[in-house]
């Protein structure tokens, strides 16, 4: 049984078509990185499993329950979109940590409001998440005192403190000082170590090689090409994958 | 020097009736401008486009013509009077007349208007990340607004709201239009009465002095939410 299944999600903007039919699966446990050069939809794709965006044709399938399906006619109430996204968990490029809130509170927060436990089951959980991204020491302080290394790592910890099934990255690093990335890097590897099913939309082509158990090539709103990493780095099949592959190499 | 001893408190009195002015105006216009903001940028046409062209007349037109027609137009109308108020404490009845309760009616409205569009400018210049954010944390609209959003609006609208709120204090006087019994109405009574000309100057340094303590006070309440940056 498949953890996630998308069968042809298609998207469109006005009159551009970004999704044109996307179809994959993952287990759990799964590490799939998404690659492709710019605007070939791979944030768009995140976006309509975070229910961000509205496909307007296809399926989303998690644990074989059917979170979205463009078919279906009837709306869905606020509080059953709700309990879709938490399937869900989303780091952002731009991190979008509350500023207001310190590093505790921006974990806390939403398990709070969402009555995920007693205050200090919650808070519990949050210290075990910061020592897991080794912020412990940060605890108390506010996202402008941070990083973005850091900042970025106490994101991570925030959408875990909701228990996703499955976490998605949407170019996590690309907002950082490339000194900066590594210890990002190093969270979601420890991450896959410890099996965490997830999918990054990425241009660290090194990480995507080392971390992941599954690449997608996407271009121009299709997957292009897919397989294990070995495969697609080291043997790309296609013209388009061959020269974005050299882009990077140079 | 009984002469100065009688303008210093019919001066002192003219203040407690502007003061009161200010105060009352802020409690409620703060919120109802909050109010009048959520529906103008909301989705619902029939919510927005009135509430779009209540704000449209009530920054459109003068204060003073407004503070006139809310005090006149209803009895004039034949829908009602402002009500007057008899609980036989003197200074409290003769503060909180009618044509007191008319002008803040008037003032509430107007700056009411004013404040929906600097909590506009606000709420939309808050990133669409933080909006985000909170939904793919399952958080509702409600909480996203109030636990996340308003704080960093807040923050960023306190600039302009100080100004508006410096503006107000002074606006007040416009009330003796309508012969409230405030700063500027009392000064202008030694004016025609004893045609002296200095009770109003120094009415002047009363508002001179209040704008002082405000700028302190709102420069404060900036300081305060200086411990985070959006």
């Amino acid at each position: 049984m498949s953890i996630l299944e998308v069968k042809d999600l298609r998207k469109s903007f006005s009159k551009t078509e970004v999704l044109k039919g996307i179809s994959f699966s993952i287990e759990k446990g799964d590490v799939l990185s998404i690659i492709g050069s710019s605007g070939s939809g791979k944030t768009t794709l995140l976006r309509c499993l975070n229910s961000l965006e509205f496909a307007d044709e296809g399926t989303i399938t998690v644990n074989d329950t059917v979170i979205f399906d463009g078919a279906a006619t009837k709306a869905i109430s606020d509080e059953e979109m709700r309990q879709k996204r938490l399937h869900f968990g989303l780091v952002f490029q731009s991190f979008n940590l509350f500023p207001q809130y310190t590093v505790l509170e921006n974990l806390t927060l939403a398990p709070k409001l969402l009555k995920k436990g007693t205050a200090e089951e919650i808070e519990k959980k949050a210290f075990d998440l910061l020592e897991k991204v080794g912020l412990s020491e940060k605890k108390d302080n506010y996202p402008c005192e941070l990083s973005g290394g850091q900042q970025q790592r106490v994101a991570i910890a925030r959408a875990l403190a909701l228990d996703p099934e499955i976490l998605c990255f949407d170019e996590p690093t690309s907002a950082l000082d490339p000194e900066l990335t590594g210890e990002v890097l190093k969270v979601i590897r420890s991450l896959a170590d410890q099996n965490m099913t997830m999918l990054v939309v990425t241009h660290e082509m090194s990480f995507a090689k080392d971390v992941s158990t599954k690449v997608l090539f996407m271009d121009d709103g299709v997957i292009a090409e897919e397989g294990a990493p070995d495969e697609v780095f080291e043997n790309p099949k296609s013209d388009r994958l061959k020269a974005f592959l050299a882009s990077y190499s140079k | 020097m009984d002469l100065f001893l009688e303008v210093c408190t019919k001066l002192a009195n003219g203040f407690t009736a502007s003061f009161f002015l200010f105060v009352l105006t802020l409690i409620f216009a703060l919120p109802l401008g909050l109010l009048m903001s959520l529906c103008t940028i909301s989705k619902f046409v029939p919510l927005r486009v009135p509430m779009k062209i209540i704000v449209w007349i009530l920054r459109g037109t003068p204060l003073m013509l407004q503070i006139f027609a809310i005090f006149y137009l209803p009895g004039l109308l034949n829908l009602f009077v402002w009500p007057q108020m008899n609980t036989g404490w003197e200074w409290f009845d003769t503060t909180f007349s009618t044509r007191f309760i008319a002008a803040l009616v008037a003032f509430i409205i107007n700056y009411a208007a004013y404040f929906s569009e600097i909590y506009r400018g606000g709420i939309e210049s808050i990133s669409k990340g933080q909006y985000e954010a909170g939904q793919v944390l399952g958080l509702t609209k409600r909480q996203i607004f109030f636990k996340i959003v308003l704080l960093q609006v807040v923050k960023r609208i306190i600039p302009p709201m100080s100004n508006e709120i410096i503006t107000l204090i002074k606006d007040t006087s416009l009330a003796n239009t309508i012969a409230v019994y405030e700063l500027i109405y009392e000064a202008k009574e030694f004016m025609t009465v004893n045609g002296l000309i200095w009770p109003l100057f120094m009415a002047g340094a009363f508002y001179l002095i209040f704008v002082g303590i405000l700028t302190i006070v709102l420069g404060k309440v900036e300081k305060k939410l200086d411990y985070f940056k959006s």
